[in-house]
């Protein structure tokens, strides 16, 4: 492997895309699904209580 | 106390990863000089590297939740392993997108059958395979014990499938994936490295609380009378 | 010891009485051999160079029926808690099944080889080896495909959730299956059939080992 390879800036700006992307999206959908797990638990306790 | 403890520690941690990563980024892509052969692409590596040393890290901590659960039959490790392997996956995922466009430029294909990405394309495979089987069984207790047996049978395969894929894949090509970077880019990787690191440990932590609420409205769901008293001993105390 | 043994003719005896099933099983494999070559084309070329690697594909498909059919019977009428409540531990149920299941698949594997020698011209004179090969390749699907079967019998998707669950992890299998087979259809200058032949060793070695530590936890109650 030898020779410069000339720009690329699209790849590597894609790259850096996909990782804030995935990260954010996952880091938002686990926000999203504890919220509505604690507000589920959070109305539950609040009618009948398991512990 | 009756729910999930509600401590800051995970949205702090995931803001930390956030923020170091967003420094280290920024370093890896304006101040960082560019490579000598790769030129800029090589940046990419910025970001790659860190989450390789991170995805394999989520899946090594599966790994060690998959055991304890087996060993202690305590609930808090499965939500953990649940979340480790969701956690694994995700990262594994991403590790195979950054590959593919780092490769497309390099060596003019999307997929080189590079060992490290192949075996992590595998993982993907096979730890997304054991989320599939946790949705489709119904019993809380088999479905913990059934995932750590998968995830202790994967993980134990994955130096197996390294070593044949490499061995396979160097009979026919010697390119790789160059792992080394030199000293002047250490910095970004260590910082970038550290934020995946606070990033997926807040969001796992996190994650293993949504679990842990879940299972517990599973095995103890509430009763419809205010005045109930509390049923399965295994559904109360921390379960994360 | 004993126990291992009667566990190993219970299922040699399944088997025995469920043969027109293993013929079946056979059948599909053929078929999807046949299917290979139409999928490549007349090319008596590139159909001899892969002959191999349709051969494990098509025993690897052909495994996840015969697989997921090992535990039918133990599902019906309750058979599997029946068999636990026997003073026969776990694991000896385990490598009865697990030996039964390599038999099987290893029997419907030479089966396979003349097909693959009429349609894909791919043959060789060390049967010997070739046989040695295809007894390690199903030991090593063997082993944990017996746990993942116990498993997903159990479950609901159970078709689906088998070949998903065992695919990605003989993935080292297949890769050296199908290069010592190779070798030997190829023909292999540098002797290279004995290293392929350890890994393959070397993966049902770890496979059976995980699998009789672990079986007792998937069936338990």
């Amino acid at each position: 492997m030898s020779g410069v390879i000339a720009g690329g800036w699209e790849y590597v700006i894609a790259a850096y895309a996909a990782t804030a992307v995935v990260l954010g999206g996952y880091a938002a959908s686990v926000f999203l699904r504890w919220r509505t797990e604690r507000n589920r638990a959070a109305a539950e306790s609040g009618g009948g209580r398991t512990t | 106390m009756a729910a999930a403890s509600q401590g800051p520690l995970p949205k702090g941690l995931v803001a930390v990863g956030a923020v170091l990563l967003c420094i280290g980024s920024y370093w890896g892509l304006a101040q960082a000089p560019g490579e000598i052969f790769m030129g800029d692409v090589q940046r990419i590596m910025y970001v790659h590297v860190p989450t390789a040393w991170n995805a394999m890290l989520a899946l090594t901590f599966a790994f060690v939740c998959a055991v304890f659960f087996l060993f202690t039959n305590s609930w808090k490790w499965d939500n953990r392993l649940e979340a480790a392997m969701e956690m694994g996956v995700v990262l594994s995922l991403l590790l195979c997108t950054q590959g593919a466009i780092w490769a497309k430029p390099t060596w003019g294909v999307w997929w080189d059958w590079d060992p490290r990405l192949t075996t992590t394309a595998v993982m993907v495979f096979a730890f997304g395979g054991i989320l599939a089987l946790r949705a489709f069984v119904d019993d809380p207790m088999k479905r913990a014990v059934w995932s750590a047996v998968a995830c202790i049978v994967a993980f134990a395969d994955v130096p197996i499938v390294y070593f044949s894929v490499k061995w396979w894949n160097s009979l026919h090509q010697a390119q790789s994936t160059p792992a080394t970077v030199s000293k002047a880019f250490h910095w970004p990787l260590r910082i970038n490295a550290f934020g995946i690191l606070f990033l997926w440990a807040g969001l796992v932590a996190l994650r293993t609380r949504v679990a842990a609420l879940r299972l517990r409205s599973e095995i103890a769901p509430p009763l419809p009378a205010p005045s109930a008293r509390g049923t399965d001993a295994r559904a109360s105390g921390s379960a994360w | 010891m004993t126990a291992f043994l009667t566990a190993l003719q219970k299922d040699f005896l399944l088997q025995w009485r469920g043969r027109g099933q293993i013929v079946a099983i056979f059948a599909f494999g053929a078929a999807t051999l046949l299917l290979f070559s139409f999928a490549i084309g007349p090319d008596s070329v590139a159909l001899r160079q892969h002959a191999a690697g349709f051969l494990w594909l098509g025993l690897l498909l052909a495994s996840t029926l015969s697989l997921a059919e090992s535990f039918e019977r133990e599902m019906e009428e309750q058979a599997l808690e029946g068999l636990l409540l026997l003073p026969a531990s776990a694991r000896a149920l385990y490598y009865g099944k697990a030996v039964a299941n390599c038999a099987q698949l290893a029997m419907i594997g030479a089966a396979l080889v003349p097909v693959m020698v009429v349609l894909y011209d791919a043959g060789t004179i060390r049967l010997l080896s070739l046989l040695g090969v295809i007894v390690l390749g199903t030991a090593g699907l063997s082993a944990p495909g017996t746990l993942y079967a116990a498993m997903t019998a159990q479950t609901r998707a159970r078709q689906t959730l088998l070949p998903l669950l065992l695919f990605p992890l003989v993935v080292p299998v297949l890769l050296a299956a199908v290069k010592a087979t190779s070798l030997l259809i190829l023909g292999d200058p540098m002797e290279q059939l004995r290293p392929w032949a350890s890994l393959l060793g070397a993966f049902a070695v770890v496979q059976w080992a995980l699998g009789g530590l672990l079986f007792g936890r998937v069936v338990e109650d």
